[in-house]
């Protein structure tokens, strides 16, 4: 236990440590970064196989003790994240050319805060993580290329949204405090209307850095809006979002029994961000805007997975307690790794086009390097729920859990559950739409004309070793689970077994069960089957070769005219109009036509040019808008009424508060 | 294996020789086209080898997926000079091609280029031979409106529909062929033509043979009538606006279902019609189902149109009429109220052999209102709106 101790304080200490160095060497910095990510990743696996270790302790500020330690709950984030990281680190020291890199050096504190705030043992040392991530992270969006101004209103929307995490988080913990009386771990908080209050908090705090809706602006805007470097991406998607989910699990488990409707709004805020963010995604045109809606929608499914949870806990369901708790953990694992592939895709894609529009990209990769290719399609798929890789696994699980609402005995649950698992399922649908789109347009469209990529191996390789972990989580995922076995006892505050099983001839503990009789899904039998139907056409091809006529390849016969023109080719944007146009109520979808004259005065002879825009709307965005508006009219009101730049009135306010404080002073002494 | 199996032969190749010999296609826009452009806009080519359009003919279609913003129709895929190639042959040979113009307009046309050189020539015809073209060109018209309904029940996807109707018009190609010897009615209307079946006993086996495709048709578009989902589907596809229609020249169904009153037959009453009762279609809201319910009119009044005709045929074979005045001596022009709208010749004839031959067809007249019409539509409305103008692509490339 001293050893690993050690090895923690070491990762946390290596990863706040890289942000000197990157100061000096970026490429250092990135390399101790990575170097201090397996440490952690380490130092989690020993939790999750070994036990809780813990490192040093000492005395808080506040006479609490303080120090870091790793549990099962946290060393699963731990682990999650530190994979993430190993990864994003080496691809940063190929990716990240600037010297000196500031980016290297948010980059690095970001890392090392979200370590500290996930191994930290008491609350306040939590929240001292928290902030430092948010302000970290901040900077890291700064440093995007790009239209300064866009940059500095996404930047400044990402330090609104989180400052605003930061102020509920704060309330959460504060609620904590004075229930229990300490910052440290403590037995649960007695039910009433203190954990109410710190669990509505704890929800609108960590779910606004979750991204999820209504908040989801949090999550887009930032990557999209101001075409954030990759790297930073993929840790602002993957981890910085997992950060939220880890506090939002975290204070859970310290608030006791929940009561029904905790977990019928969680589950209603994940389905309508499963539904918003596979929408979102299927019509961006952004290589980095569509991963960023469809975390949105992953994010909306972990909390989906809680929800049902909750309520299986609320109605004394333990066997879906648990299930739908691995589904959560596996749902928030699978998506961290897939969408880490993603977001460095779209880097690799932008080193090889120097564009992040899906449109103008079509094509530019063409395969490039076959580890970055497959990586991606891997991940790409494994979003898109595609057997049998991770995000398959954790889609299915998520369903199953879905689907046995049918056991909650009020009327109203049922419905919810079955509204919550019809949004899931057509989230599910969407979501395949927008994936082949970022597939299709990036990798595997051909153009004849795309001219070949710039060839980057120190990109490619991460993006391969990764998809290759996105393959293994998913044909793995019985053992896998086993492994999450720890997090969720800790969860749960009770031992809790993985639910794998055996049925009809798969081999004992290969198949994941949902429910004593409910589903059954043996993940690693779907290679197995498909290599043994390959097989037998592989041996039809090899011995039975019927009179085998030569395949001709020709070009396409147009009537003589020549096919295939460069302006005749689909684009992605037209291949998810049909969407734009299916779902104009909830897309606010509008037509801006600019012309020269209008349409239907155009003569026989006389042609009008003019352009067309099809625009989507987030009716959210909206509502942010008028928020804005409201505060800056409060703002001036204030500034004309209360704060109008006089002495005089300012030395007024002054005399009131002393008359007031005396007042006060002498009331409580008398 | 010394000769190269067919298979073998590349397509590529077999343009190379196409336009090595022929100069391969020279595709030219048959409506107006308006520059579009915005983010995402490509240009999808639809054709000229497709499912849905029976010739060889494109559309390209301006599109940022899903609706179309421009289409523009490119003839000269199946052009064949036929016009070009008929200086110098005699009137009778001439009007032997010009049915092969368009088959299943064959009535309409040789109609219009009969009159037209009977004009430029100065002849008088015999009324018989009037009446004769008339009750042709009323059975053509009758065929290619039945025709046009079951091509729309086909992209509806009325399959019972699709097959009645299709069975029906196979009736009325049956009819022509009892009556004047051709299912086309190929040679049929040149003067004293080979094959007729037009004498007494002809004529009122002809009068008990339309009732009951007239009743069948009643029917089956009450059926049509019935099905919510088909009327859904063709009400509000591809409208037309009056102005647009009347000021891009549009003619025939097109024009009367936007509301404009104008129909050959009514304008100019030549014989036989000066003697007969046409009733005038017409519907206002210029959409596919106003010009869809104008067929159905126009088959009924033609219905009736025929049942006179056979009732009133002219006894006396030797009566004749004098031709319309030429424009000038040499040069007439003809025109008669096609199955698809107003069909006008222009012929220039010496010494009985052809000089030059233009026209004016309806199809011509029609591509820049439909491709006016596409613009907002969305990819599935193509087909309904298409078929709904009865379009060829082979009354442009002639």
């Amino acid at each position: 236990m001293e050893l690993w101790g050690g090895i923690l304080t070491a990762a946390v200490a290596g990863l706040f440590l890289a942000a000197p160095l990157a100061a000096w060497r970026p490429k250092l910095g990135y390399g101790t970064s990575a170097a201090a990510a397996v440490l952690l990743l380490a130092a989690s696996v020993e939790t999750l196989v070994g036990g809780t270790i813990h490192g040093p302790v000492w005395s808080g500020p506040l006479g609490d003790p303080e120090g870091l330690t790793l549990n099962g709950l946290s060393g699963f984030f731990a682990f999650a994240a530190s994979l993430v990281w190993v990864a994003t680190s080496i691809y940063s020291i190929a990716y990240d050319e600037r010297r000196p890199s500031l980016l290297a050096v948010c980059f690095a504190l970001t890392l090392g805060s979200i370590a500290l705030l996930v191994s930290s043992s008491s609350l306040l040392l939590f929240l001292i993580g928290w902030e430092t991530m948010t302000v970290a992270s901040y900077g890291m969006i700064l440093q995007a290329r790009g239209r300064r101004d866009r940059v500095f209103s996404a930047a400044f929307v990402f330090l609104a949204f989180g400052e605003a995490s930061t102020l509920f988080v704060v309330l959460a913990v504060a609620g904590l405090r004075l229930g229990t009386g300490t910052f440290a771990e403590v037995p649960y908080l007695v039910p009433g209307t203190l954990s109410t209050l710190v669990f509505v908090a704890a929800l609108l705090g960590f779910a606004l850095k979750m991204g999820v809706a209504p908040f989801h602006m949090s999550e887009w805007l930032p990557i999209a809006h101001s075409s954030a470097p990759s790297n930073a991406s993929a840790v602002l998607s993957s981890t910085l979002t997992l950060a939220g989910a880890y506090g939002l699990f975290r204070v859970l488990s310290l608030l006791g029994y929940p009561p029904l409707w905790w977990g019928a709004v969680t589950l209603g805020i994940g389905a309508v961000s499963v539904l918003l963010g596979s929408l979102f995604a299927a019509v961006s045109e952004h290589t980095k805007g569509l991963p960023a809606y469809s975390t949105i929608e992953n994010n909306g499914l972990v909390l989906v997975a809680l929800g049902v949870a909750l309520l299986a806990r609320a109605e004394g369901l333990t066997e879906l307690y648990v299930f739908a708790l691995f589904a959560a953990f596996y749902q928030a694992l699978a998506h961290a790794v897939a969408k880490t592939v993603l977001f460095l895709s779209a880097g690799w894609t932008e080193h090889a086009t120097g564009t992040f529009d899906l449109t103008s990209v079509a094509g530019g990769v063409k395969r490039g390097d076959r580890a970055a290719f497959a990586g991606t399609v891997a991940a790409t798929l494994s979003l898109a729920a595609a057997p049998p890789l991770a995000g398959f696994v954790s889609e299915w699980m998520v369903l199953e859990s879905l689907f046995q609402s049918y056991q909650f005995v009020p009327a109203w649950v049922q419905f919810l559950g079955l509204i919550s698992g019809a949004a899931v399922a057509l989230g599910a649908g969407l979501i395949v739409i927008a994936m082949v789109k970022f597939l299709g347009f990036t990798l595997l469209w051909s153009p004849a004309s795309s001219a070949a990529p710039r060839r980057s191996r120190g990109l490619a390789l991460p993006i391969g070793a990764v998809g290759a972990v996105v393959l293994g989580l998913g044909v793995g995922a019985p053992w896998v689970l086993r492994f999450l076995a720890p997090t969720v006892s800790a969860f749960v505050g009770s031992p809790a077994a993985a639910p794998v099983g055996q049925l009809l001839a798969v081999p004992t503990g290969w198949s994941i069960l949902s429910g004593s009789p409910f589903g059954i899904l043996s993940p690693p039998m779907i290679p197995i089957t498909i290599g043994l139907g390959a097989l037998v056409g592989l041996g039809y091809y090899l011995l039975g070769r019927p009179s085998s006529r030569p395949a001709r390849r020709a070009a396409v016969w147009m009537a003589g005219s020549p096919a295939g023109q460069p302006g005749e080719l689909y684009t992605s944007f037209g291949y998810s109009t049909g969407l734009r146009i299916m779902m104009a109520t909830i897309l606010g979808t509008r037509e801006i036509r600019s012309s020269a004259g209008s349409v239907s005065e155009a003569g026989l002879a006389t042609p009008v040019p003019y352009s067309v825009d099809l625009e989507v709307l987030d009716i959210f965005k909206l509502f942010y808008d008028d928020l804005v508006r409201a505060g800056e009219g409060l703002a001036a009101l204030l500034k004309h009424w209360i704060m109008p730049g006089r002495l005089g009135r300012y030395l007024a306010y002054i005399l009131i508060v002393v008359v007031a404080v005396v007042i006060y002073v002498a009331a409580a002494a008398g | 294996m010394l000769l190269p199996e067919p298979s073998e032969v590349l397509p590529e190749e077999l343009a190379g020789l196409w336009r090595g010999q022929f100069g391969g296609p020279a595709p030219r826009p048959l409506a107006p086209r308006e520059t579009v452009e915005g983010y995402g806009t490509f240009t999808f080519p639809y054709g000229p080898i497709s499912m849905g359009v029976p010739e060889s003919g494109r559309f390209d279609v301006v599109t940022y997926g899903e609706r179309i913003l421009e289409l523009a129709p490119l003839g000269g895929y199946k052009q064949r000079s036929v016009l070009a190639a008929l200086a110098g042959t005699p009137v009778e040979d001439a009007a032997l091609r010009i049915e092969r113009i368009a088959g299943n307009f064959s009535a309409a046309h040789v109609a219009a280029f009969l009159a037209a050189a009977e004009s430029a020539r100065g002849l008088r015809v015999p009324v018989v031979e009037l009446w004769t073209r008339a009750l042709a060109q009323e059975l053509q018209r009758i065929y290619n409106h039945i025709h046009v309904l079951a091509r729309i029940a086909e992209a509806a996807s009325q399959n019972v529909g699709q097959a009645q109707t299709h069975a029906l018009a196979e009736e009325i190609l049956r009819l022509q062929a009892r009556a004047f010897g051709h299912r086309w009615l190929f040679g049929a209307l040149l003067p004293g033509g080979p094959a007729r079946n037009l004498d007494r006993a002809g004529r009122h086996a002809l009068s008990e043979a339309v009732r009951t495709p007239a009743r069948e048709f009643d029917d089956l578009w009450e059926l049509y009538l019935d099905s919510r989902v088909f009327v859904d589907r063709i009400q509000g596809t591809c409208p037309v606006p009056r102005e647009v229609a009347v000021r891009w020249g549009a003619v025939g169904p097109t024009l009367r279902a936007c509301g404009v009153p104008w129909d050959d037959r009514l304008r100019v009453p030549e014989a036989p019609y000066n003697d007969l009762f046409v009733a005038l279609a017409r519907e206002h809201d210029g959409d596919a189902l106003a010009r869809l319910l104008v067929r159905v009119q126009e088959v009924r009044a033609s219905f009736l149109l025929i049942e006179q005709m056979l009732d009133r045929w002219p006894a006396d074979v030797s009566l004749s009429e004098a031709p319309s005045p030429p424009v000038r001596p040499g040069r007439g022009v003809g025109r008669v109220e096609g199955p698809s709208g107003d069909l006008v010749y222009d012929v220039s004839v010496a010494h009985d052999r052809i000089v030059s031959v233009a026209a004016r067809t309806p199809s011509q007249a029609n591509w820049p209102v439909f491709a006016f019409g596409m613009r907002g539509a969305v990819f599935t409305d193509f087909h309904f709106a298409f078929e709904s103008f009865g379009l060829v692509f082979a009354e442009t490339d002639r």
